[in-house]
C-alpha cells in the first residue's frame, strides 16, 4: 500500500454509501467521491505520465479534494495554492515547480503566465472510466510540495513524499482513534499541512469530513453552533482561532456533546486560554501538536488538565511518530529525525535532497522533570503568524524592492491573545509615500504577510558590532 | 445618546493596532473593515478593547461582521449596548 490514498480507495469499496465530503448543501459519498476523482484522474493520465507537478488553485471544499485525490491517484505530485494570493508570487511559484497544468474553476486567469496549462476542473465530464492507480508511486515518490515563506526572500517548496504524509496520517489515526463514525471538522485550507489529516487521515479510516464555510471564522457563536449542528466529533485547528471561540464562542450555552478530541498546532496556545477552553469543554482530550512542514508532526502533548498553570507555557511534548529527537547541546536546538521528514528544497524544478538524516529545525528547545520538550522560541527571526510561518526576509525583500524604500526591517510583534504579526521599521527616501508602498505591498504578499504596522525612521539602530538591533526596533513598536 | 468620542477611539486602536492603512483620514466610516483585513484575531482583540474601553458587554452571538464591517456599523453597535 504505497500510495498515499490507498486507504480512500478501500475505503470506497467497504463502505461506498457512507458520506467522505460534506461542504455547506453538497455531500459526495466514498463512491461518488472516488468516480469523481476517477474522471480527473483518467483525464489526467491521458495528457501525461505521473511523476510530474500539477498545481491545486481552489477553493478550500470537495472540488479541490477530488482534484488532489485525482492526482496522487495518477501518479502526480500536487502543489496547492492559496487562490487569494498576489499574481506575482503565485506565478513564481508555478515557475519556480515547474509544472505540468495548473487545475482551476472557470476560465483562465489573465495574470497566469501563457506558457503555463490552464485546466478547467468543470470541464472535465463524469466517465465511466476504471483507471487503477499509478504504479510508478513508490514510497519516495513525492506527493506534495507546500509552499512556505523562504528566509532567501522567496517561497521555498518543502517536498513531500507519499512514505512522509503516510507516516503521519497513520500515527495521527491510531492516535486520536479516528473511525467510520468521525465527523471531522475542516478548516485548514490544502496548502497548510494541517490539512493532511483532515483529508488523508479521516478518508483513510472511513471518516466524514465537513468543511466549515471560511466566515464563520469572524462569527464565534456561530461557529461554535456549526459545530454542534453538525455533530463534529474531531477538530485539528489552530491555537488562535480556538482562543477566539474559549473567549467569544458562547460555549457556556451552546453544548458540543458529540465533540471528543481537538487538536491544535502551528503556534503557541496561550495557557490561559487554553485553561478557559478546557473547563468549557471538560470532556475533550485535547491534544499539542509540534512540528514544522518539514517534519510534520515529531512531537506531541496529551494536555494534562490538572497541570496547566496560567504563567507556564504548556510542552509540546513527546516524541511523535516514531521521530528520534536529539538537543544540539551548544545552542539548545532541536533536530528531528524521523520518516515523516522531506525528501528535500523544491528548486527550478529540481529537488535539493536533504543528506542528512536529521532535519535542524531553529527551534530552541528543552526537556522539563517530566522528561517533555519544551519550546522556547526561535533561533533565527522567523515568525508564526496565524499558524502560517513568515521569514522576515521574505517581506523585508519585497519593501526593499520599492524605489522609495532606502531600507527596511521586519520584525514581530506578539499580542498575549493572538500571537504575532510582522511590523515594519522602514527608512523612506525622499517623496516617498507610504501609502504607494503599502498598495506595493498588497500586490505582492498575502494578507498574513502584510505588516500591520510601520514605523518610519530616520536611521536604522544598530549595535556595537554593525548589526541590526532588532530588540531596539522592538521597542519602538511597544 | 450620542457617544461622539467612540468613532476617534475605535479609529485610533484599529489603525494603530490591528491593520494598517496608508492614509486613515480618507477611510470614511462607511469603509469595509473586513475588505481593508480586519480578521478574526483582530476582531477578537477589537471586542475586548471595547469593552474594556467603553464599558460595555457585547454578546458573544452578536460577534458578527453586520456589526464589525464599518466604523458606523460598530458605533451603532455599542450604542444599543451602552444603556
Amino acid at each position: 500500500m504505497t500510495n498515499l490514498i490507498s486507504g480512500f480507495l478501500d475505503q470506497s469499496s467497504k463502505q461506498p454509501e457512507h458520506i467522505a465530503l460534506i461542504e455547506g448543501q453538497k455531500q459526495l459519498s466514498y463512491k461518488e467521491l472516488a468516480a469523481r476523482g476517477t474522471s480527473i484522474a483518467s483525464f489526467l493520465s491521458r495528457q501525461a505520465e505521473g511523476n510530474q507537478r500539477i498545481v491545486i488553485l481552489l477553493e478550500r471544499g470537495i472540488n479541490a479534494a477530488a482534484a488532489i485525490l485525482a492526482c496522487l491517484h495518477s501518479g502526480f505530485c500536487y502543489i496547492p495554492l492559496d487562490i487569494n494570493n498576489p499574481a506575482e508570487r503565485l506565478n513564481y511559484i508555478i515557475e519556480d515547480a515547474d509544472v505540468l497544468f495548473v487545475i482551476g474553476q472557470g476560465n483562465r486567469p489573465n495574470w497566469l503566465n501563457t506558457h503555463h496549462t490552464w485546466l478547467d476542473l468543470d470541464s472535465v465530464k463524469a466517465t465511466d472510466d476504471t483507471a487503477n492507480p499509478s504504479k510508478q508511486v513508490n514510497p519516495e515518490s513525492l506527493a506534495s510540495i507546500l509552499y512556505t515563506s523562504g528566509s532567501t526572500g522567496n517561497p521555498k517548496g518543502v517536498a513531500l513524499s507519499h512514505r512522509a504524509i503516510s507516516n503521519f496520517t497513520k500515527w495521527a489515526a491510531e492516535t486520536f482513534q479516528i473511525t467510520v463514525n468521525d465527523n471531522i471538522a475542516s478548516l485548514s485550507p490544502f496548502y497548510f499541512d494541517l490539512s493532511t489529516f483532515d483529508l488523508f487521515t479521516s478518508l483513510s479510516q472511513g471518516a466524514t469530513v465537513n468543511f466549515i464555510p471560511k466566515k464563520l471564522t469572524l462569527s464565534p457563536s456561530k461557529l461554535t453552533e456549526w459545530l454542534s449542528e453538525n455533530n463534529i466529533t474531531t477538530w485539528y485547528t489552530v491555537p488562535s482561532l480556538l482562543s477566539f471561540i474559549a473567549l467569544k464562542g458562547s460555549l457556556e450555552t451552546i453544548q458540543l456533546p458529540k465533540l471528543r478530541t481537538i487538536m491544535f498546532a502551528g503556534e503557541v496556545f496561550p495557557t490561559p486560554q487554553l485553561i478557559k477552553l478546557t473547563k468549557l469543554l471538560p470532556e475533550v482530550d485535547f491534544y499539542n501538536l509540534y512540528g514544522p512542514t518539514e517534519t510534520n508532526v515529531c512531537c506531541y502533548w496529551p494536555v494534562n488538565k490538572q497541570c496547566l498553570d496560567n504563567n507556564i507555557p504548556i510542552p509540546i511534548g513527546i516524541p511523535a511518530c516514531s521521530s528520534t529527537l536529539i538537543i544540539t547541546p551548544e545552542t539548545g536546538e532541536l533536530q528531528v529525525k524521523s520518516k515523516n521528514n522531506l525528501s528535500g528544497y523544491w528548486q527550478k524544478g529540481q529537488l535539493t535532497s536533504i543528506i542528512e538524516d536529521y532535519y535542524n529545525t531553529g527551534d530552541k528547545v528543552s526537556i522539563n522533570s517530566n522528561g517533555e520538550y519544551c519550546y522556547h522560541g526561535r533561533l533565527d527571526r522567523m515568525l508564526k503568524c496565524s499558524g502560517f510561518r513568515v521569514e522576515p526576509a521574505e517581506i523585508e525583500r519585497v519593501i526593499n524592492n520599492h524605489p522609495g524604500v532606502e531600507q527596511c526591517v521586519v520584525i514581530g510583534i506578539t499580542d498575549p491573545t493572538s500571537g504575532q504579526r510582522p511590523a515594519a521599521a522602514i527608512i523612506l527616501n525622499q517623496g516617498a509615500e507610504l501609502s504607494e508602498i503599502n498598495l506595493f505591498i498588497r500586490q505582492k504578499l498575502p494578507a498574513y504577510m502584510r505588516p500591520c504596522k510601520y514605523i518610519p525612521m530616520e536611521t536604522i539602530p544598530c549595535l556595537t558590532n554593525g548589526k541590526i538591533d532588532y530588540l531596539a526596533i522592538e521597542k519602538a513598536f511597544a | 445618546m450620542s457617544q461622539p468620542t467612540f468613532i476617534p477611539k475605535l479609529r485610533e486602536f484599529i489603525f494603530q493596532e490591528l491593520i494598517f492603512v496608508a492614509s486613515p483620514d480618507q477611510f470614511s466610516d462607511d469603509n469595509d473593515l473586513l475588505e481593508a483585513g480586519l480578521d478574526s484575531m483582530g476582531i477578537m482583540r477589537l471586542v475586548m478593547f471595547i469593552e474594556d474601553e467603553f464599558g460595555v458587554t457585547l454578546p458573544d452571538t452578536e460577534i458578527e461582521p453586520k456589526n464589525i464591517k464599518s466604523f458606523h456599523a460598530l458605533k451603532a453597535w455599542i450604542e444599543k449596548h451602552k444603556n
